[in-house]
């Protein structure tokens, strides 16, 4: 499953995250900037994939922004056996989900850029929302994904706009 | 009033340093905690937006847990959206807080606008603990009938999450599933799968967690999922035949829906001969028709191979998985090679383990029926080697990984060679690891062993100063089991690496020196083979490259350690030479560290002095008896100091091969008996251990070798000596090298042990008092060694008489034997033995210590003393080494005592009675005499 989603500038700051299991405040920070680190020392021939902390990331980069998934095996079976758990997520198969979520924020947003993301935080994870749950995916067709993000949207502004 | 959210960030980003950006964010929480107070219900949900932001950056928020609640109870749709949004950020599942938004939850699933449902189905997916599970899988359960795809597909994962934290309710949901799966929404498909597969595993973990279930007939959802496998395959036939087509995303029909799928079907099938079957003819079909031009298709054929691999797929489907990953490696995309070689050395493990599992249950045929997948694996070998150049250093990693995997008895030759070239090229804080794998590859499939001495030396060469200690030893007992020219070519190979390296490699020194020394005899007659020659080298050169190596400022003192233990051995190597200006040379070496610094290079200088001198014995004829530690004895006793020449010689000898074996079990039971040393010299206290178990402990812990550690400190300085005089045992358990030097103490033949032993026990202080000290009653063991104390060498060693009485005196009187059954044992041509009886453990009776003493009434000496022990099946036997080879004729003279301790556990205590069948060898006169005899009359019930 999927257990963080980051988007991270190539200053290492964050410009959001999602976890879908609790860490501490501390081990949060700790972990981000150890994982842009490591995905800042690589070169653009490299693989995209690093172990770290008993986490697969996948890390796909787009101009200044990084896309990194953090995967952990499913409830994970061998941990009863005391084995290392075998991670089985694939791959490949998020990288092409970085992809997508990536193109869905381009469909939303016109193009999407850092500011987009900084300034609508709370946008970008409604439409994670819709996509993810609980680290597994949800949705990957672009419309059905934006439609009742658009819908919501609408819903919200009937009131009021407050807080923008 | 606080900032609107946009001007916070815009604030933040304005801040220079992180100082700044923590002054902002501390008033802005300041603030809101204020609206918090105040119930600023207005603000309320802006503000929770930016806490949002300020969690993101890594700050407290805490306080704005309570805020989400109230939010979400809100009847403002904005409200509640932002509301849920702060809840699945900003809590986690053990807050307690969670508790009060059941309710909140309840309410809005039943709620007739689909997105307040969608919301709280979202956020009971992200965060139900156990209890809201219970309490809202009903609510839930209802949306799964939902006629809109949209709840179907968040109610499916919300399910998953109740359903992994109450497995209990797993059975009531299964049916609904069904339906779920003929659904023409993609989401709800690959929603439902995800669930599926979520069910399955928390069912495996569960049956995991008690033993006791019957796993025999599988479990229930299993059963019923895997009913569902022909409409699986049916789902996926469609999936790839287009009928999802709108949902392209990457080129191919929608990836995540088949990845899913064949997931599911992964687990379904493992295990499963029939469900494998079934699918069998899907997999090939995907396997064959996926487009690879575009990644998301090789996402979907990876997770196909990963499948193929898991389930009980025939072996054509296996073979061409394989070479599926085999085209994987070909590719330019470094993230596919990665994939297809972490893929690979999965599959080779479990081939492995399939194979080793069909071993146990069936016959050769299936063996090689197993072995094609692998076969087709050595195709690719080529290509796995050349990822091992890739720049890119995790594939190389991989390669590695896999590599290991690949190894067998008939490419290991090759592999290896491609190994060592890496070793050149990698990281250095990689090189530890590789060594090792290495020496394991080159351990178990070694075609032979000048290969392996071969392989060994080069590795050291290219990577000597990150091998663990581990490599070396090892490196340094292949070349001792290997025959004599091996042995000789291995040291000439040595020699010539250490004068080409620049010092650097400290495990390739160890290991070179170490064997110069116990082989640099062999290094002054030239070796040739048929690929290489090597000249001779003289005794001269050999000590310059010793000293160039022991002279840099690099070395170290491990280095130092070897090279005075290679000195010593040289001595004895290149004595009968007749170089004397060598020899003094050798000797001078030696001594050179009998000041130093370092407790055990100081140590070892001086005993090793000693070694030499007693060695000198027998050609320095009058040797002056007050220097020569061994000259005590030598002035007073003739027949003695004879056996103390021998013995030095027999030290200094080359050792005998080392087991393996004995290696690791005596290294599994370090701390049961700290070494060899140590359990040897214990032994001769054997007899007083009943009396004394309280000081017997304490030379247990310091490694038997100090009787004096118990003495009170006298001063500090005198407390620091004693301390240091034990020194030796516990470090050269350590030390692996020194515990082959100490090896020959293991086996049997070595009167030297007693002897090394005695020269370390004299350093103990009383070992410097014999005028004090009172003669020991004859029927103490330690008498041995008691005799022969001698001026130590170390500086300051007035120990107080007093505490000499402690020591010595408490366990000396004690009449230990007469206590004990003495069982009289065979007598022959004038050796006679005794076995002393005595239970070393107070709590376990089976086990019981004899010691055998011999007594030999000849009037000549008796040598290569040797005592074969056979007992019935229902006792374990444990021999130690006697304390010599050589029985000296008695007339009394009790100090000549030899003794062994054999230790024998009698499982059938009380029904039968110790047994034992002796076979006695020894040389008396020159004549080798051998005696048969059975020992019975132990004491019935007792032994």
């Amino acid at each position: 499953m999927i257990s963080f989603i980051l988007m991270v500038n190539k200053q290492g700051q964050t410009r959001c995250s999602k976890y879908y299991q609790w860490l501490p405040m501390e081990e949060r920070v700790a972990l981000e900037s150890e994982i842009i680190r490591k995905c800042l020392s690589r070169s653009e021939l490299q693989c995209s994939f690093i172990e770290y902390r008993g986490y697969k990331t996948i890390y796909r980069r787009y101009a200044s922004l990084f896309f990194i998934v953090g995967t952990k095996p499913d409830v994970d079976v061998t941990q009863v056996e005391g084995a290392a758990a075998e991670n089985r997520e694939n791959e490949l198969g998020l990288l092409e989900f970085i992809h997508n979520l990536v193109e869905t924020m381009d469909k939303w947003a016109g193009s999407i850029c850092e500011l987009d993301i900084m300034y609508q935080l709370e946008e970008v994870h409604f439409i994670l929302d819709e996509m993810v749950m609980n680290g597994y995916i949800v949705e990957t067709c672009k419309g059905a994904t934006l439609r009742p993000v658009d819908l919501l949207e609408r819903e919200s502004r009937k009131g009021e706009a407050m807080f923008k | 009033m606080s900032l609107k959210l946009r001007d916070l960030i815009r604030k933040v980003r304005a801040c220079k340093t992180a100082a700044e950006e923590r002054a902002v964010i501390a008033k802005e929480s300041a603030m809101i905690r204020t609206a918090i107070r105040e119930e600023q219900s207005h603000f309320r949900h802006r503000n929770v937006a930016k806490l949002l932001f300020m969690h993101m950056l890594g700050y407290p928020t805490h306080f704005g847990q309570l805020e989400c609640m109230k939010l979400i109870a809100s009847p403002h749709f904005p409200e509640k959206r932002i509301g849920y949004l702060g809840m699945m950020l900003l809590l986690s599942e053990e807050a307690d807080v969670l508790m009060l938004s059941t309710n909140a939850l309840k309410n809005d699933l039943t709620s007739s606008n689909r997105f307040v449902s969608g919301l709280a189905l979202c956020a009971i997916g992200n965060l139900a603990t156990a209890d809201m599970s219970r309490d809202l899988a009903p609510e839930v359960d209802k949306h799964l009938k939902s006629s809109q795809p949209y709840l179907r597909k968040k109610a499916c994962l919300a399910m998953a999450r109740c359903l992994t934290k109450c497995p209990e309710m797993v059975e009531d949901f299964v049916d609904r599933v069904v339906t779920l799966l003929k659904d023409r929404s993609h989401g709800v498909l690959i929603s439902v799968i995800q669930l599926m597969t979520q069910v399955l595993i928390v069912e495996q973990k569960s049956v995991l967690e008690n033993p006791d279930y019957e796993d025999d007939y599988g479990t229930p959802c299993q059963d019923a999922f895997v009913k569902l496998v022909p409409s699986l395959v049916k789902l996926m036939r469609n999936v790839t035949g287009g009928g999802y087509a709108a949902n392209d995303a990457g080129g191919a029909t929608d990836i995540f829906l088949q990845v899913h799928i064949l997931a599911l079907l992964r687990l379904l099938g493992a295990g499963n001969e029939q469900a494998s079957e079934e699918m069998n003819d899907v997999l090939a079909q995907v396997a064959t028709n996926t487009e690879t031009s575009k990644n998301a298709g090789n996402a979907i054929l990876y997770e196909c191979v990963q499948t193929i691999m898991a389930v009980e797929a025939d072996d054509g489907l296996r073979v061409l998985a394989v070479n599926i990953l085999g085209r994987f490696l070909l590719n330019r995309d470094n993230n596919i090679r990665y994939v297809a070689l972490n893929t690979l050395s999965k599959c080779v493990v479990d081939e492995k383990n399939r194979r080793a599992e069909d071993d146990l249950v069936a016959t050769g045929d299936d063996d090689e029926s197993a072995n094609n997948a692998a076969s087709a694996l050595q195709k690719h070998r080529t290509t796995i080697v050349d990822c091992l150049k890739d720049p890119d250093v995790t594939i190389r990693q991989r390669a590695l990984e896999l590599i290991y995997h690949l190894v067998n008895s008939e490419n290991v030759e090759s592999l290896t060679a491609e190994l060592l070239n890496y070793l050149v090229l990698c990281p250095r804080d990689h090189r530890g690891d590789i060594c090792t794998r290495v020496l394991r590859v080159v351990e178990k499939y070694s075609p032979n062993d000048r290969w392996r001495v071969d392989t060994l030396i080069t590795m050291l060469t290219i990577a000597g100063r990150e091998t663990s200690r581990q490599v070396q030893s090892a490196s340094i007992i292949y070349i001792s089991r290997a025959s004599e020219d091996l042995r000789a070519y291995a040291t000439h190979k040595l020699i010539k690496a250490i004068r080409d390296d620049d010092g650097s490699q400290r495990g390739l020194l160890v290991v070179g020196v170490w064997c110069i020394g116990e082989y640099g005899d062999l290094l002054l007659s030239p070796y040739s083979n048929n690929e290489e020659s090597f000249s001779a080298i003289d005794t001269n050169s050999i000590l310059e490259t010793l000293e160039e190596v022991i002279g840099r400022h690099t070395c170290t003192e491990d280095i130092k350690r070897v090279a005075l233990t290679a000195f010593t051995k040289l001595s004895e190597r290149f004595a009968n030479s007749g170089d004397t200006a060598t020899l003094g040379k050798l000797q001078e070496l030696v001594k050179k560290n009998s000041k130093s610094q370092t407790l055990e290079l100081q140590l070892r200088s001086c005993e090793y002095d000693a070694l030499i001198n007693a060695m000198k014995g027998i050609k320095v004829a009058s040797a002056p008896a007050s220097d020569d530690i061994f000259g005590a004895t030598a002035g007073g006793d003739e027949t003695l100091s004879e056996a103390v020449i021998a013995a030095a010689k027999e030290a200094l000898a080359r050792m005998p091969v080392v087991d393996l074996r004995v290696m690791n079990r005596q290294k599994s039971s370090a701390y049961a008996d700290d070494d060899m040393i140590g359990g040897l010299d214990t032994k001769p206290a054997a007899p007083a251990q009943k009396k004394n178990d309280d000081l017997l402990d304490l030379e247990d812990i310091f490694g038997g070798g100090a009787p004096a550690a118990p003495q009170p400190a006298a001063s500090s300085n005198d407390a620091l000596t004693n301390g240091s005089a034990p020194a030796p045992a516990p470090a050269s358990d350590m030390d692996l090298l020194s515990d082959i030097f100490s090896a020959p103490a293991a086996t049997p033949a070595a009167p030297a042990t007693g002897m090394s032993m005695n020269g370390g026990a004299s350093y103990d202080p009383f070992g410097s008092m014999p005028s004090s000290q009172p003669q020991q009653p004859p029927s103490n063991p330690l008498d041995a060694f008691a005799p022969t104390p001698t001026p130590a060498p170390l500086p300051t060693t007035t120990a107080p008489a007093p505490a000499v009485d402690d020591i010595f005196g408490a366990p000396a009187p004690a009449p230990a034997p007469k206590q004990n059954p003495v069982v009289q044992g065979p007598s022959h041509e004038g050796l006679s033995i005794e076995f002393e009886c005595t239970k070393p453990e107070a709590l376990s009776r089976a086990k019981s210590t004899l010691i055998a003493k011999f007594k030999n009434s000849n009037s000549a000496a008796i040598h290569g003393l040797s005592l074969q022990v056979a007992v019935p099946k229902y006792v374990t036997l444990e021999m130690k080494p006697p304390s010599s080879t050589t029985v000296a004729p008695s007339g009394g003279n009790s100090s000549a005592q030899v003794t062994q301790s054999i230790t024998v556990t009698n499982t059938k205590l009380g029904q039968k009675n110790l047994m034992l069948k002796v076979k006695l060898g020894f040389t008396l006169n020159g004549a080798k005499v051998e005696h048969m005899a059975t020992v019975s009359g132990f004491p019935a019930g007792e032994y």
